[in-house]
């Protein structure tokens, strides 16, 4: 049972950092990407290899991290030069490029992918407890930056980013800052599963991944960092909870994309913002 | 003789692209969305051609109920799920649009199988015809002629008639339009019927082609389309055209020459992202 | 008289039809600058020219004897270069405050590093309530930008102009889509800004309240200076009015 609650444990820990990862990029700074699994899978992959090579995990995730920030760098200078709507397509492409490149080399397992990771050397429950220890940490990152001056400009360049530009802010540098923090975080939830999970494939990181991510964002509500909290934990409990909801979870999170979207496009944040405000009118 | 065959396939391959692509492209010159559905209803194309083929034994009827049911599905998705979200950022009807991709796909699943629907009776598969030394089946045929037809057939429609003058007046300047008596919700439906029943007939092809159907056959079409459109210039019927046709080509030749390093769907977009780091308008689109 | 700000020989073409070509002129500091001329001149180009949203095909752009030429927009807003948009750009999410917030406070976002640990927002309120009281808004604080009628929204994006403190402001049409009484007082509130130490420089077509206000006139024509000098001995001659014609 306890082997069981460590695993829930875990999976939630690694969801929520992966989902408020992406609330940087997509949320704060309002930059689509529908590619974000390239990088859960870039810190995966950087971990894995490493940890077979005898790094340890105090150096691995790190590791991970730093190898997904810095091609996130990367692709966020392309988020530079294309316009909004390209943008969603060409991070759909760096997700895709990625799982074709990584299925292909044979020094990272190809389509087997890489095995036999060694165990993180902590008790499962304790190593959840890490995950999500490091999961609070990055909640408070995400309150304090949105309350600082840079979740300010981020702000503004998700709302009119020429107009962004006329009151002094280098839109290009804040864009690439979200893009590296955001993608570094996904890496390093990469570096979490790489041990929880001791094997890693490649289809794990495929566009799927990439809007089950996107999902937890979504209906959170882009931006709210409670929001996405609040909806990440919901649904990764959710086939947890409901057998039926296991089998069809791609089904529910699909629908729930639909009616979220079409009727309150804020997400659960801002549902929960109107019922207050109704609440307190009334 | 190989390098012919190489770019003979792939310009088959490109027509198969074309198809999928101008609806996509339609579909965001008018509204400014990534209609990301369009590959669940490529997908439902080829479900009705596989099952009224096998059912009753007439292909041809099946083309024409694929082509019916897709242009019905296109127009409900637009109706239902986009007109209500215009006034929103484009963000909104593009994630409504994933999440009813999605749906279609596990509901194919649900209902179909995983495995797919083979075609009972599949005559063109087998039969071929030597054209330059190259050896093609009676699919790739239909689908390159099949694709000239329809194609050209709408460029003819856009230019000549009414009521394609007054879906280009709108594409270009939709109040404009307006103050001359088009109607704005016809020109939408039926540039929703024209995308969708293309990428119907797309899919009974593809299906025909592989000679079985499965529920995963839209995504990674409609992946490319995607990629294609933004690499002609969105909005750009003509560019998407070229780039269906290129990009097809390059497949073609990366599979062969980057086989080591890449798979083949990741080749059509990392030369996608190639060309935007050079070109960030896209291969053809306006600066 | 110092030159503030200089441009030199600015050219640039759009789909191979030349909007600016060969334009020179300068900005004396202090100064109250209007640039007319008839539609097509090429008035706001040269303004979003200097501003740095748009990138000339050839020609330099001088403030403070620096050439800025191939400056982005938002490093001449940190020189002190403030604009205004013709068609008003206020950030909609935002309330009215805010919007000037962002501007009052703009040292603090000039690197993501040091913005991440600047958390206090008082200083800059405090600083936007104050230039939104001057300038009339302070009813309006709290709303969104959405139910602000037009006069009102312009006195925003001025607002949130002057809240850089720029030494010299370039406003492009600030009065167009007012009615009279509004222009009347949007210009004589943009009067009063050289005293407060901004230069301004405006491109307008409300050529009865910028004669009124204005200095200095440069007129251009088809890309070009047609002639400049103070208000009443340029639209004295006889070609000023020429390229004019139908529309005075």
């Amino acid at each position: 049972m306890s082997g069981y609650i460590a695993s829930l444990v875990s999976v939630i820990g690694i969801n929520m950092i992966l989902a408020l990862s992406l609330n940087i990029i997509t949320g704060f700074c309002g930059q689509v990407s529908l590619g974000h699994a390239a990088f859960y899978g870039i810190g995966a992959y950087t971990a894995a290899y490493l940890s077979k090579l005898g790094v340890p995990l105090a150096l691995t995730l790190p590791a991970g991290a730093a190898m997904a920030g810095l091609i996130g760098i990367v692709v966020g200078l392309t988020s530079l030069r294309v316009r909004h709507d390209f943008l969603a397509v060409t991070t759909m492409g760096i997700g895709f490029v990625f799982l074709g490149f990584v299925r292909k080399q044979k020094w990272l397992g190809a389509e087997l992918g890489i095995s036999g990771i060694p165990a993180p050397g902590l008790d499962p429950l304790v190593y959840a407890l890490l995950i999500v220890a490091i999961a609070g940490l990055i909640i408070v990152f995400c309150v304090w930056t949105k309350r600082s001056w840079m979740g300010f400009a981020f702000d503004a360049v998700a709302d009119d980013e020429d107009a962004a530009r006329t009151v002094g802010i280098n839109v290009p540098v804040y864009k690439l800052t979200a893009f590296g923090i955001g993608t570094a975080l996904a890496g390093l939830a990469g570096g979490l599963y790489v041990y929880f999970a001791r094997i890693i494939l490649p289809d794990t990181f495929d566009f799927v991944q990439s809007i089950a991510i996107l999902t937890m964002v979504v209906i959170g509500g882009s931006g709210s960092v409670w929001g996405v909290v609040a909806s990440t934990i919901a649904l990764t409990l959710l086939p947890e909870v409901s057998r039926a909801a296991s089998d069809y979870r791609l089904l529910i999170f699909g629908a729930m994309l639909i009616l979220v979207m079409r009727f309150s496009p804020g997400g659960l944040a801002a549902w929960a913002r109107r019922y207050l405000a109704r609440r307190q009118a009334a | 003789m190989y390098f012919v065959e190489l770019a003979v396939k792939g310009l088959v391959y490109g027509c198969m692209y074309a198809m999928m692509a101008v609806g996509l492209t339609l579909v965001y010159g008018l509204l400014r969305i990534l209609h990301i559905a369009h590959a669940g209803v490529f997908a439902l194309g080829a479900f009705v051609a596989v099952i009224v083929a096998n059912t009753t034994g007439s292909l041809a009827l099946g083309f024409v109920l694929a082509t019916a049911v897709s242009a019905i599905l296109g127009v409900a998705i637009y109706r239902f799920a986009y007109q209500p979200l215009l006034a929103h950022p484009p963000f909104v009807p593009m994630i409504v649009s994933i999440g009813i991709f999605i749906v279609l796909q596990e509901g194919f699943r649900m209902v179909f199988g995983a495995y797919g629907i083979a075609f009972d009776t599949n005559p063109w598969y087998v039969s071929t015809v030597e054209l330059a030394g190259v050896r093609l089946n009676q699919v790739e045929v239909a689908m390159v002629i099949a694709s000239i037809v329809l194609l050209v057939g709408f460029g003819l429609f856009a230019s000549l008639t009414r009521a394609g003058i007054g879906w280009r007046a709108t594409v270009t300047d939709p109040q404009m339009a307006t103050s001359f008596g088009v109607d704005p919700i016809r020109v939408r439906y039926l540039n929703f019927i024209f995308g969708s029943g293309l990428a119907g007939i797309a899919g009974a092809l593809v299906g025909l082609l592989n000679n079985y159907v499965e529920p995963t056959m839209g995504g990674l079409v409609s992946y490319k389309a995607l990629a294609i459109i933004v690499l002609g210039g969105l909005g750009s019927v003509r560019g998407t055209l070229i780039a269906s046709l290129i990009l097809g080509v390059v497949e073609s030749y990366g599979t062969i020459y980057l086989a080591d390093v890449f798979d083949r769907d990741a080749i059509g977009f990392l030369f996608l992202i190639v060309v935007l780091m050079m070109r960030p308008q896209g291969l053809l689109g306006r600066g | 008289m110092t030159t503030l700000a200089r441009i030199d020989d600015l050219h640039i073409s759009f789909g191979g039809v030349a909007a600016v070509s060969g334009l020179s002129f300068a900005v004396n500091a202090g100064e109250f600058l209007a640039v007319i001329g008839p539609n097509g001149a090429g008035k706001t180009t040269a303004l979003r020219m200097m501003a740095g949203i748009l990138r000339p095909d050839s020609g330099r752009i001088f403030f403070d004897d620096q050439d800025v030429t191939s400056l982005p927009a938002h490093a001449r807003v940190r020189l002190g270069l403030g604009f205004t948009h013709q068609i008003v750009r206020p950030f909609y999410s935002f309330s009215t405050i805010e919007n000037v917030m962002l501007a009052a406070g703009h040292r603090r976002t000039e690197s993501p590093w040091r913005a991440l640990f600047e958390r206090s927002r008082q200083a800059a309120r405090d600083k936007a309530a104050a230039i939104l009281e001057r300038i009339g808004l302070a009813e309006q604080i709290t709303k969104s930008p959405r139910s602000l009628p037009l006069g009102q929204r312009k006195r925003l994006e001025v607002a949130r102009a002057i809240a850089l403190d720029p030494r010299l402001l370039l406003l492009d049409e600030p009065l167009a889509g007012l009615s009279s009484t509004e222009a009347a007082t949007m210009a004589d509130l943009i009067r009063t800004l050289p005293a407060l130490g901004i230069t301004v420089v405006l491109v307008e077509h409300n050529l009865g309240e910028v004669l009124r206000v204005a200095d200095r006139i440069v007129v251009l024509d088809a890309g070009k200076v047609l002639a400049e000098g103070p208000p009443a001995q340029v639209m004295a001659r006889a070609d000023v009015r020429e390229a004019y014609t139908g529309v005075v």
